[in-house]
């Protein structure tokens, strides 16, 4: 019986990815468009939400990454993404390198992480209420001190020049009555990072199933016991995972500052962000991040599209829907 | 979730002693104290205090002891309270009277009012349903999460919440010939409401509900292994704590006059968990505590900050910090610090009363 | 005929307890493979067997702590394969933990009434138990009955070791068991709470039988009228205990081991 049900499913899943083929290859038909808009204005929605799909993943995989080994739940992950942004913005204004803001915003960011780690997580291991209850604290303190330093205007990070324009993507917008295919059009700069962030998902789950350092991380995320046993420096490695995740969180600022902005709030609108994506997607899992991600960002966009009011409540109904048949979330372990 | 501050058991008011005059003398003095100051401050402070600094305490004291009556005695740190009273409140303006009259539909009090407390109640099972599925630090981030989606939701939908608008133009009814928004009158209310819920937080604490709630705080499986439905013991707290959370988020809107999506943003959800955290979860009585230290700092902060030269606009610096100093020096709050100075007063007086 | 079957089983004639082909995997690790029991209410029984033999695991898929892999479950002929804990609970099963699982932030007495509450009615009341409340007064005789009386408004954070053990006991003893697992309630306890143990155990009612985890052949051979030898998951060896002692294979297995 369960077999059958699993038949269905795939035949499904199946269908729902035709017939998504469909509607972005295919040019769509004229009774179509007239019932759900032009197919440019879904096609754009559809690309805008994968690659905002990845900026969620670069910011949702650093914090389900600690929360993965350590069981740290680190509510400061948000203002470490909008320290790495306001830094980021910085570097580009006394260098003019784009390049050069990610990696000062990567180390001072990873930086941060590891005084983190040093100060306060290593000391109430744990003790997971009062680290959460102390990274709350932070986040507090860290959102006053940058809005006295850089006050609550708006920021947006120069892409470099090169990045700046539109190029045609080999996808049907639509057909001009003369029979002539006009195609997509889509900024550089956002495939440019949507592509970067696949690299580096990639790169991650490469070095988490292949090296010997994942599999000490894994190892921490299924047993902490057989952890210590192999890894002779815990302390260490925790180290290092949780100056890389907050890395990301930095490396994350720069790419939001850069395609969306920089402003106060926006610390909690990508922690909540980062909640969001790792219970949809499953606690500690990088895979189950890039989906939740993609599902997210896809849901936001479309959503904002065809149901403006209701763009929240569609992200938040995934959310309850996923708590509520799933609640280890889609790829995490029950 | 280890970590939590436990809640001592109230020195079992023994239960032989249940007669009128062992009760009233079970009564610690310093209550006695305390209540004649509540309730004849009308004699001595003005409305400002009364309602600004007094009234406020006990709303933000309610919505924190709703938090403690979960987090302490139960072990969940929900930080879907604040949220919670402010669909009450969203709810009593949308049945009751405001000045947007396109979508108040104008029911008297009495209606309004049991309809608001009743949704808010059944929101609260349903955040209960969906964050209890998973266990441990989770509640914090799921109840993070709805939160912050109603924020955003309430700040995008026009047809019920009014978007970014709110409602204003709320105010506490007249009723049985009183005008329940004069300040001493309102000061009563929120006096007489923020003690019955202590009252009853403190009594249910040692009743077979709640200290079924502390046995599942201190190990779950094993209250499942004496007979008891964990899940459907920590839904019902969950329906408990919103009805407080609702009561005093209607007192919160009579008291504005108005609520809007800010009342439920992301700094007022981390507030309420400053209250109840600065005060205490150990004991019922520290969400007022902590609620009463906010209210003073929010009130006169602004002025001694200015007086001393600094940006008024620190003030979530100087809570920030507070509230930091606080989870790192003595995790169970003000209550913990005055059960230690206690302790080391009497130094083994009682056994089980002197707790940590 | 099925139906006959089973609504005679269901009747008094039922075993207290029925395992058929209880298997548990953890991974790829097979923690019980194929166990098959059956226990007469009533009948006490010993569990026997080295460490990592399976025999918590045992207790677990019985009171639902976790489900079995595959396999059922029978309690005086209720299939409570797939029951939550708590149903089971109340249905008369008890059980004891190995370590021990209180309520560290309560009182003793209050750990008791809790369990006693537990399996009778108004486990939501909102109201105090008044004074002559039975529940509370049979949780004050159940603290007398485990020697805890002296420490009955204590805080169970910071009960000695040994009586932590026997607040273990009394959790299992509320209500009106009819079919009571203890793993290992003697472990770590002296001599002379050794013997209060066993003096415990031959105390209670004749109806009310039991399965017991114990290592020390002298307090489990004492207590039990019956043996099972678990190894490796699996059922090794069942008999009565002089059987089981004098079996060569057992000695070899168990009892050559450094045991007892
Ligand atoms: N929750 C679990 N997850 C994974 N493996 C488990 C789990 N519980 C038990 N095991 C494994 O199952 C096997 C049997 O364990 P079990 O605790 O049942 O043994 P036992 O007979 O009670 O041993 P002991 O005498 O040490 O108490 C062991 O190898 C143990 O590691
Ligand atoms: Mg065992």
């Amino acid at each position: 019986m369960s077999r059958s049900l699993a038949g269905w499913r795939i035949a499904l899943v199946a269908l729902a990815v035709v017939l998504f083929a469909w509607l972005v290859l295919a040019p769509w038909p004229q009774g179509f468009e007239a019932v759900f808009g032009r197919k440019k204005v879904f096609l754009n929605a559809v690309l805008n939400g994968i690659t905002l799909g990845g900026l969620y993943f670069l910011v949702a995989s650093g914090f389900t990454l600690i929360f993965g080994l350590m069981r740290n739940v680190n509510l400061a992950h948000g203002s470490l993404y909008l320290v790495g942004g306001y830094v980021a913005y910085e570097t580009v204004e006394a260098t003019g390198s784009w390049l050069l803001s990610f990696v000062a915003a990567f180390l001072v960011t990873a930086f941060l992480g590891l005084l983190l780690q040093w100060f306060i997580f290593r000391r109430m291991e744990g003790q997971d209420l009062r680290q959460t209850l102390v990274t709350i604290g932070i986040s507090i303190v860290a959102a006053d001190v940058m809005l006295w330093l850089w006050g609550g205007g708006f920021y947006q990070i120069a892409a470099p020049a090169a990045l700046g324009g539109a190029t045609q993507l080999p996808l049907i917008s639509s057909v001009k009555s003369n029979g002539d295919t006009v195609w997509l059009t889509y900024p550089i700069v956002r495939l440019v990072i949507f592509a970067a962030s696949v690299v580096l998902g990639v790169a991650m789950w490469l070095v988490l199933n292949r090296t010997r350092l994942g599999m000490m991380v894994r190892a921490g995320v299924d047993d902490r016991d057989m952890l210590s046993a192999i890894a002779v420096r815990v302390p260490i490695l925790f180290m290092l995972v949780f100056a890389f995740g907050a890395g990301l969180a930095g490396v994350a600022g720069v790419v939001g500052g850069t395609f969306q902005s920089l402003a106060p709030g926006e610390d909690s609108r990508f922690l909540l962000v980062s909640l969001i994506v790792v219970i949809v997607g499953g606690m500690g899992s990088i895979p189950g991040a890039a989906l939740g991600a993609l599902i997210i960002g896809l849901a936001e966009q479309l959503g904002s599209v065809y149901a403006p009011t209701y763009a929240v409540a569609l992200t938040f109904l995934i959310m309850v829907a996923v708590l509520a048949f799933r609640p280890q979330g889609l790829m995490g372990r029950a | 979730m280890t970590d939590i501050p436990v809640p001592a058991p109230a020195a079992a008011a023994a239960p032989s002693a249940s007669g009128l005059p062992a009760w009233l003398s079970a009564v610690h003095p310093a209550w006695w104290i305390l209540g004649f100051l509540l309730l004849f401050m009308p004699a001595m402070a003005g409305d400002f205090v009364l309602v600004q600094i007094f009234g406020w305490s006990f709303i933000l004291g309610m919505i924190a002891l709703s938090l403690m009556f979960l987090g302490g005695y139960g072990g969940m740190v929900s930080l879907a309270q604040m949220t919670i009273a402010a669909l009450a409140g969203y709810m009593a303006a949308v049945f009751g009277t405001s000045s947007v009259a396109e979508i108040s539909l104008g029911l008297p009090w009495w209606i309004a009012v049991p309809i608001a407390l009743s949704i808010a109640t059944l929101f609260g099972v349903v955040v209960g349903a969906l964050a209890v599925r998973t266990a441990g630090i989770y509640t914090i981030m799921i109840t993070l999460a709805i939160s912050a989606a109603f924020f955003y939701f309430a700040l995008q939908n026009y047809e019920i919440f009014n978007g970014q608008r709110g409602f204003n133009g709320i105010r506490a009814p007249v009723a049985f010939g009183v005008d329940w928004r004069a300040p001493v009158p309102f000061y009563y209310l929120t006096l007489a409401l923020a003690a019955a819920s202590y009252l009853f937080v403190v009594y249910v604490g040692r009743a077979p509900f709640g200290l079924a709630l502390q046995g599942i705080r201190d190990n779950a499986r094993r209250m499942a292994a004496i007979g008891y439905n964990v899940t459907a013991h920590r839904i019902a707290a969950y329906a408990v704590a919103s009805f407080i959370a609702g009561v005093a988020g209607i007192l919160l809107t009579w008291q504005n006059g108005q609520i809007s999506p800010g009342t439920a943003g992301i700094p007022a959800v981390i507030d309420i968990l400053v209250i109840a955290v600065v005060g205490g979860l150990g004991h019922p009585i520290g969400p007022f505590l902590g609620a009463l230290l906010y209210a003073l700092l929010r009130t006169f902060a602004l002025d001694v900050f200015s007086a001393f030269g600094f940006e008024s606009t620190r003030f979530n610096l100087l809570v920030g910090v507070a509230f930091l100093v606080v989870v790192l020096a003595s995790p169970d709050g003000l209550v913990g610090l005055w059960r230690r100075w206690r302790d080391r007063r009497r130094p083994a007086a009682k056994p089980s009363g002197g707790h940590r | 005929m099925s139906s006959v079957a089973e609504r005679l089983s269901a009747t008094g004639t039922a075993n207290a307890l029925e395992l058929r082909g209880i298997t548990r995997l953890f991974g790829a690790l097979a923690a019980l493979t194929d166990v098959t029991i059956s226990v007469r209410p009533g009948e006490r029984r010993a569990v026997l067997g080295s460490n990592g033999a399976g025999k918590t695991t045992l207790f677990n898929c019985i009171t639902g702590d976790f489900l079995p892999t595959s396999g059922t479950i029978r309690f005086f002929g209720e299939d409570i394969t797939s029951f939550p804990p708590h149903e089971r609970i109340r249905r008369g099963l008890r059980r004891t933990y190995q370590i021990s699982l209180l309520f560290k932030g309560l009182t003793v007495v209050d750990n008791v009434y809790l369990a006693c509450r537990g399996v009778s009615r108004g486990r939501f009341s909102l109201l105090r138990p008044r004074r002559g409340d039975a529940i509370r007064a049979a949780a004050e005789s159940l603290v007398e009955a485990v020697h805890l009386t002296g420490v009955r408004d204590r805080l169970v954070g910071e009960l000695a070791y040994g009586q932590q053990r026997q607040l273990e006991i009394a959790l299992a003893l509320a209500g009106a068991p009819r079919f009571v697992l203890f793993d290992e309630p003697a472990a770590g306890l002296s001599p002379t709470e050794r013997s209060e143990l066993v003096e415990i155990l031959t105390a209670l009612p004749r109806h009310i039988g039991y399965v017991i985890i114990e290592h020390d052949m002298d307090v489990a051979l004492r207590v039990v009228e019956s043996v099972t030898m678990m190894h490796n998951g699996r059922i090794f060896k069942e008999g009565a205990p002089q059987e089981i002692e004098d079996d060569p294979e057992v000695q070899d297995l168990y009892l050559g081991g450094g045991h007892g």
